[in-house]
């Protein structure tokens, strides 16, 4: 690939403006940044339009941006997936998370761990939540360097190497510096200018890339026309339909599960704040559904057999394919802006993945079980190192580790994090669970989950479960709650039967 | 739950099963799976689910607007705005 140097400039600007913004960001809505909810939380005080903005940043992350098109130029109609599960995404923030602000904001909760001990009594499950929460998290940082990696590889610059690393090396030292000194509000003020970038990039590939294509008419005529449609099942197997739908749904209830999630949720200033964004974040939706369509652009402008892109895609596979198109379509300066907007797209969630991150250790590992008095600027603190040591060790995980492991963790961390659902969810709403048997179900599924991953060799998350001879495909992570959920919901009714009888049992405290 | 509590829950929760809507319109694949018609040379596939993130938006905005102005299911925002110190509602 040819060094590209007016792009490169273009996007070096607008990388030094994000950067100063993350650190004045110290000094918007002044406040104490040696408080936990201050700096991990921006004292949650955003209204709609920042929370707008900063789950917007947050949700549809830069490897979204390269990973679901590539999946639609890779595997066409199945990698549509994403857009059904945003169509879910929004009626379960709707019903579920203004009430869990609710409970956070009024018993001060900073994390979800938080809430569940509260809510049930139980250290342990505190420990389960907050540790699947930081394992599931891990992964999906080092994805974010796979996306902002690809661009930079794009822009020309030598792969490989310690120089090869380099760029994205400075970024994330840039990136750690202004989340130590900012917190979450950093990502809240740069996710504005991401956006933007994002929009304005969006805008211009869906109109000027068609135009060149000779419409979408064109565009979707020279896709091979069985990749359009999700290939009808045969007999005995529910196929393709199957796994379509349970992937969309798996991941809809997996998405708020995540402690990134949790944090823009609980940051936001009320409960209403999050009822008009689960309607106002479809725009969100809307254009991940257009960054899809991207994926047949690019095979109707035919990047894949161009001799120019040959590296790029031997370097960095089907995420190679959006790149390309810019690359191809776009002039120079354009470029530039475009592959920033990706770039910018990964630090804002990689920011506040860590901030989350940190936010779990420091409240329910330090704190609950190590340090039960500590001050709180000895809180914040320690959450702050916490989030540097986070992405050091994402740019380790991405730098030391092949890509397919980071891939195969994230795939892995989506069924991990499903398991949530029944402590946290569940326990808005009843009180009949038990802790232990929330323990036990959450275990588990986990193994359950994991043993149906590893069965297919970790490299789909598609499980075919067999009932009475009819195959039925589905996400390996809403098989697994399922299990979870009965074990939670059958053991807890023994237990109470138990108490009942006479024996010890803790029912949850109300709330 | 008894019956007076169940009819306030009715009452209060009625507008959430519009979301049965965007509901069904995901599960059922078979129904969309399909090239025509066409929509300014978009197949069908494409197309229905990109109108049903906005319809979704739509049915959404519906919800709330229904739970704050009649049922008041949903708290309006208190009035918290005006005060120099106060959390933002809007920023």
């Amino acid at each position: 690939m040819k060094f590209d140097l007016t792009a490169t400039i273009v996007f070096v600007g607008l990388f030094l403006f994000i950067t100063w913004i993350g650190f004045i960001a110290a000094r918007w809505r002044k406040a104490d940044l040696n408080l936990l909810h201050e700096w991990g939380l921006g004292g949650r005080r955003f209204g709609t339009v920042v929370t707008w903005f900063l789950l917007g940043g947050d949700l549809y992350t830069a490897y979204t941006f390269i990973a679901v098109p590539a999946l639609v130029y890779g595997v066409g109609a199945m990698g549509f997936f994403a857009v059904p599960y945003t169509i879910l995404i929004y009626p379960i923030l709707y019903l579920i998370f203004p009430r869990l602000w609710q409970i956070a904001r009024d018993r001060g909760h900073v994390t979800a761990a938080d809430y569940v001990r509260d809510r049930f009594g139980s250290r342990w499950l505190e420990l389960a939540v907050a540790v699947t929460g930081i394992l599931a998290t891990m992964p999906y940082i080092a994805l974010q360097l796979i996306g902002m990696e690809v661009v930079i590889g794009a822009l020309g610059f030598p792969a490989g190497g310690f120089v090869g690393h380099l760029p994205l090396i400075i970024a994330f030292i840039i990136l750690a510096a202004f989340t130590y000194t900012s917190g979450l509000r950093a990502p809240a003020l740069i996710a504005i200018v991401k956006d933007m970038l994002i929009f304005v990039t969006i805008f211009a590939a869906i109109v000027i890339i068609p135009a060149q294509l000779g419409g979408y008419g064109a565009i979707f005529a020279s896709v091979p026309q069985e990749k359009l449609t999700l290939t009808p099942p045969g007999a005995g197997t529910l196929g393709s339909y199957s796994a379509y739908v349970t992937l969309a749904l798996g991941s809809a209830l997996a998405l708020f599960l995540y402690p990134h999630s949790m944090t823009g949720i609980l940051s936001s200033s009320s409960g209403n704040v999050i009822r008009r964004n689960a309607a106002l974040l479809s725009a969100y939706s809307f254009i991940l559904g257009l960054i899809a369509l991207l994926g047949y652009m690019a095979i109707a402008a035919g990047v894949g057999s161009d001799p120019a892109y040959a590296a790029g895609f031997s370097q960095y596979g089907a995420n190679f394919a959006v790149p390309a198109l810019f690359l191809q379509s776009f002039p120079s300066w354009f470029v530039g802006v475009a592959f920033a907007a990706i770039a910018i797209g990964a630090l804002v969630p990689a920011a506040i993945m860590s901030i989350a991150c940190a936010n779990l250790f420091t409240r329910n590992l330090y704190k609950s079980f190590w340090r039960p008095d500590c001050s709180d600027a000895d809180e914040a603190r320690v959450a702050k190192i916490v989030s540097l040591v986070v992405k050091v060790g994402a740019v380790v995980f991405i730098l030391a580790i092949p890509q397919a492991y980071a891939i195969q963790l994230q795939l892995l961390g989506g069924i991990w994090i499903i398991q949530l659902l029944p402590p946290i969810l569940l326990g808005l709403y009843t009180r009949s669970f038990h802790p232990t048997a929330l323990l036990v179900g959450w275990a588990a599924g986990t193994a359950i989950g994991t043993y149906m991953a590893a069965a297919q060799g970790f490299a789909t998350s598609v499980y075919p479960l067999s009932i009475l001879g009819v195959t039925i495909p589905g996400y390996a992570a809403l098989y697994s709650v399922v299990v979870n959920l009965f074990l939670a919901t059958a053991l807890s009714w023994v237990l109470d039967f138990v108490a009942k009888r006479g024996l010890t049992s803790k029912p949850s405290p109300p709330l | 739950m008894t019956k007076t509590a169940a009819k306030r829950a009715w009452r209060r929760y009625w507008p959430r099963l519009l979301f049965l809507l965007p509901l069904t319109a995901v599960l059922t694949v078979p129904f969309y799976n399909r090239l025509e018609p066409t929509l300014a040379g978009i197949p069908f596939f494409y197309w229905y689910q990109l109108a049903w993130i906005l319809i979704g938006a739509v049915i959404v905005i519906i919800v709330y607007l229904i739970e704050t102005r009649l049922t008041h299911t949903a708290e309006a925002p208190k009035a918290l705005v005006d005060t120099p110190d106060a959390p933002g509602d809007l920023l």
